[in-house]
């Protein structure tokens, strides 16, 4: 039974990866059109280090991130301690608030943004998409980050303050350190949301100004040239990289 | 003393060089990909020339062209309008008035051509004349005997789940139109158009947005006809090297002339018009037709470098097949909205 | 004086406390309200205009996007079509992810569940789109699974899957499993071990205590998951595109043609919120499972 469990395991990872496996093989196929039989060459990672557009957009992509993950980290985590400490009325709604950005399409989310930031002259570009990141990101980072609080001791803080900590002691040396793995997911989390993220995106790009999945749309949809599997190789194995680092820090697997 | 007067001298001399060659720019250019203006030694060429670089942004439907002009002005500072839109967008206030005194080599174009009344309104000129050809389908070589010669090919019960089609309203609209003898600029009888586009139902396998989706499906034979360009068909045969040929049916294809426009608030006016200029060089149409497959030229003189057997002289130059085209104009608002419409119900009646 | 210590979940303070809250969630809740409940707002106001009023357009009012929705029947198969999809896809991650996610949780301890764990959460670094795109050269004619097909069974003649509703199933399923694995995990994991001893040793079989006791207890990472799963799937355009081929309209297609390519913004916004009232619709009438979930 356990065999026949982890057999199916391996199957669902094959599913999962034949994709990804099939990009990284074609990023090394020398045929513009992915004609078969395999020539293998690194030429397309020799032309992505020209493609100067493709690389603006992975930049640019990594600083939305990053930018986005900072701000829906802060705000997300200081929204979760407050539904967490308080009890007050409102909570329940505010909560339920948090849903909207979940539960409607980023289609939807994505053309209104469109339209609200070009009518009212916030304009598009990299400014937009962290506002609208941000927002994606939010729900996820107060979930997260809720659930790590779920399983705090609240002795502990008893406990510290008996020993005369001061409130902001006890945040700064009981609540945040027991907070910070719960964070870290929520951070990557974030993270991921923002680096992947198409759709809101797409609507909010401006000429000269892209991510690297508008730009691959874009490449897609008008003239595709293989550099797209080079540089989503490397972005994989880079991804695969930090997560494993990461893990070293975080078990992500839980603590049994 | 001496010394003095030399460096003063060789520094004036190095000023002058530098101001006579004028800032350099980076100019943005919206067209279709792979539509000549983004060849990698034209722009080369062009840089070398005039110092300028060259930045594009794609569409992949006249609808898409106008609403990226709409929704980024000052954004572009030359763009690609098939002349039957140009007045549309002239109109709106989205391009400028051209001063063709500026770009030397608009004299040579085929006065037809540069006067046509989609391009030069009000007596100002808002395109500049660039290439024209036909819209029909092409098919693949190796899997025909020989050429057909009637559009009802694509109809037909031997080519069910062979055929490509492009996603667009108003060319699927009008290739239908021209199927069933209808004047493809303000068709007569839409519920004919409505029955005969449904029965394509069987036939279409894909649609493609772009000649790069257009070459990749064809190389893997996804389909063995599809509507197509005539400038593109030559691009995918002689830069691509596939087996394709672009058929001219004896019911007609659709003509349409494309030209050069500037936006209004263009940021590099100047750099703009020497890049039409460049383009509608002889020099950058026949290597481009030559090398790569391109439409026909509207500069006489290109024209004229090309070899007498090439398709653009041969064929489109040949009256008997000229005679055949009809040609693209503006149409009507209220009916472009009911050929969107009517598109998008059967696309929707294609689902399973 | 353990009322007031112990202020986690405990007694109400005023005055600071307010204000605390105040400065915790206000940011927060001001950026969703710039960044989401406005533009939505503003769509609203668009959708009963005539024009979108920029450009140098002007706008009038007017229910005419409306009642062209209600006068062309097609928008409706195709609203109706783009639900049926977000179900099938939540669906079958559903069929594929719970076991899945069951034997991750249950059944593989040690490292190698942290492995395997990292392993399924991965691709959501991915790049979604080449993955999609990944998917037509395995799914096309004669594309590598056909290539690995005719291998194991020369001759096996064509699969026909490219340009389908099930290559745009597979692919949104492909790129929405991990959300349903992971949601399902977290759920399942917090599940105690003892509870399954314990109904085991009462003579429970396999299938009572999958039915009694697992399902309801990890109901509410089904749930988070359908959700997750359903919401986007409905409004996607970019997977439709580009696997669907002929198949491949949906409403969010048709949405984003509006936006981008028609500019029948008022027309676009209309029918996002007859989608979006829809969504609505379908939360409301599963109401008591998702409170159950909560």
């Amino acid at each position: 039974m356990a065999r026949a469990g982890r057999i199916y395991l391996g199957l669902v990872l094959v599913f999962l990866y034949a994709p990804i496996a099939v990009m990284a093989v074609m990023s090394l196929n020398d045929s513009q059109f992915y004609a078969l039989p395999i020539k293998w060459s690194l030429r397309w990672y020799a032309d992505l280090a020209g493609n100067q557009r493709l690389i603006d957009a992975g930049v640019n992509s990594i600083v939305v991130a990053v930018i986005t993950t900072v701000i829906a980290s802060v705000l997300g985590t200081a929204a979760a301690l407050a539904f967490f400490r308080y009890k007050f009325r409102g909570k329940r709604l505010l909560q339920v608030l948090l849903f909207p950005p979940i539960a409607i399409p980023w289609l939807i989310t994505g053309t209104a943004m469109l339209l609200f930031f070009f009518w009212t002259g916030i304009g598009r570009g990299l400014h937009a998409m962290v506002l609208g990141h941000v927002a994606l990101a939010l729900p996820y980072v107060i979930i997260v980050v809720s659930a790590r609080l779920q399983a705090f001791d609240p002795d502990l803080e008893a406990a510290a303050r008996s020993l005369g900590a001061g409130p902001w002691q006890v945040v700064r040396y009981v609540t945040l350190p027991f907070l910070a793995p719960g964070v870290i997911a929520a951070a990557l989390f974030a993270f991921a949301v923002s680096f992947d993220q198409f759709v809101i995106s797409y609507f909010l790009a401006v000429p000269g100004v892209s991510t690297l999945p508008v730009e691959i749309y874009t490449s897609i949809r008008k003239g595709f040239t293989p550099e797209i599997n080079a540089i989503s190789t490397i972005v994989i194995v880079a991804s695969m990289a930090l997560l494993v680092g990461v893990s070293r820090f975080y078990r992500f697997g839980g603590d049994r | 003393m001496k010394h003095h007067l030399i460096a003063a001298g060789a520094a004036l001399a190095i000023f002058a060089l530098g101001a006579g060659t004028g800032t350099a720019d980076t100019i943005r250019v919206l067209n279709w990909q792979g539509y000549g203006t983004d060849e990698s030694w034209a722009l080369e060429a062009f840089e070398e020339k005039t110092g300028h670089k060259v930045e594009h942004e794609y569409f992949n439907s006249e609808q898409e062209m106008l609403t990226k002009l709409r929704t980024n002005p000052g954004a572009y500072d030359v763009v690609l309008i098939n002349s039957a839109f140009t007045p549309t967008a002239a109109k709106e206030g989205l391009i400028q008035p051209i001063d063709t005194a500026k770009i030397p080599n608009v004299a040579d174009l085929t006065p037809e051509m540069r006067n046509n009344p989609n391009l030069v309104i009000g007596g100002k000129t808002y395109g500049v004349a660039w290439v024209w050809g036909a819209t029909s389908f092409a098919i693949n070589t190796e899997k025909f005997d020989a050429a057909p010669d009637t559009i009802e090919v694509l109809w037909s019960e031997a080519m069910a789940d062979r055929i490509g089609w492009r996603d667009d309203a108003v060319e699927a609209v009008q290739i239908t139109a021209i199927a069933l003898g209808q004047d493809i600029n303000n068709p007569s009888d839409l519920d004919a158009i409505r029955e005969k586009l449904r029965a394509l139902k069987p036939q279409i396998r894909t649609f493609w947005t772009s000649e790069n989706d257009w070459n990749q499906f064809m190389s893997a034979g996804e389909f063995d006809a599809a509507i197509y360009w005539s400038g593109s068909a030559s691009r995918s045969a002689t830069n691509f090297g596939l087996p394709v040929e672009f058929v001219v049916p004896k019911e007609g294809a659709i003509g349409w002339l494309d030209g050069l426009s500037v936006p209004t608030d263009a940021p590099n006016v100047d750099a703009a018009y020497e890049f039409i200029n460049w383009m509608i060089d002889p020099e950058f149409y026949v290597k481009w037709d030559t090398d790569v497959g391109a439409p026909a030229s509207a500069n006489a003189k290109a024209m004229a470098g090309l070899p007498d057997d090439a398709f653009n002289r041969a064929v489109l130059g040949n009256p008997e097949v000229a005679s055949r085209l009809k040609f693209m104009g503006p149409i009507e608002d209220d009916m472009r909205e009911k050929m969107l419409e009517l598109w998008q119900e059967t696309k929707t009646y294609f689902q399973n | 004086m353990a009322a007031s210590n112990t202020a986690l979940g405990g007694a109400v303070r005023t005055g600071s406390s307010a204000r605390a809250i105040a400065v915790l969630t206000g940011p927060a809740y001001l950026w969703l309200t710039v960044t989401v409940l406005l533009p939505l707002l503003a769509m609203f106001y668009f959708s009963f205009l005539t024009e979108a009023p920029i450009a140098g357009r002007v706008g009038e009012l007017t229910l005419e996007q409306y009642r062209t929705f209600l006068e062309r029947g097609f928008y409706t198969t195709l609203i109706l079509r783009s639900l049926k999809l977000g179900a099938t896809v939540a669906f079958f991650c559903f069929l594929i992810g719970f076991p899945c996610a069951y034997i991750l949780a249950k059944t593989i301890k040690g490292r190698w569940r942290e492995a395997l764990f990292l392993l399924v959460i991965i691709p959501f670094w991915s790049n979604a789109l080449v993955r999609v795109f990944s998917w037509t050269m395995v799914l096309r004619g004669n594309g590598l699974l056909e290539r690995a097909i005719d291998w194991v069974v020369p001759g096996a003649g064509s699969l026909g899957l490219m340009f389908t509703y099930s290559a745009v199933v597979i692919g949104l399923v492909h790129s929405y499993l991990p959300y349903m694995i992971l949601t399902c995990y977290i759920s399942l994991q917090a599940i105690d071990d003892d509870l399954i001893e314990a109904a085991r040793s009462l003579g429970a079989g396999r299938i009572t205590i999958l039915r009694r006791l697992i399902l309801p207890l990890a109901l509410p990472g089904i749930v988070a998951g359908a959700v997750l799963i359903f919401v986007p799937v409905i409004g996607s355009f970019m997977e439709p595109r580009i696997l669907g081929g002929r198949q491949g309209t949906f409403i969010g297609t048709i949405i984003e043609d509006q936006f981008t390519a028609v500019f029948n913004w008022p027309l676009g916004a209309a029918l996002s919120f007859i989608l979006l009232a829809c969504v609505l619709v379908i939360f409301a009438m599963f109401a008591p499972v998702l409170k159950r979930a909560m």
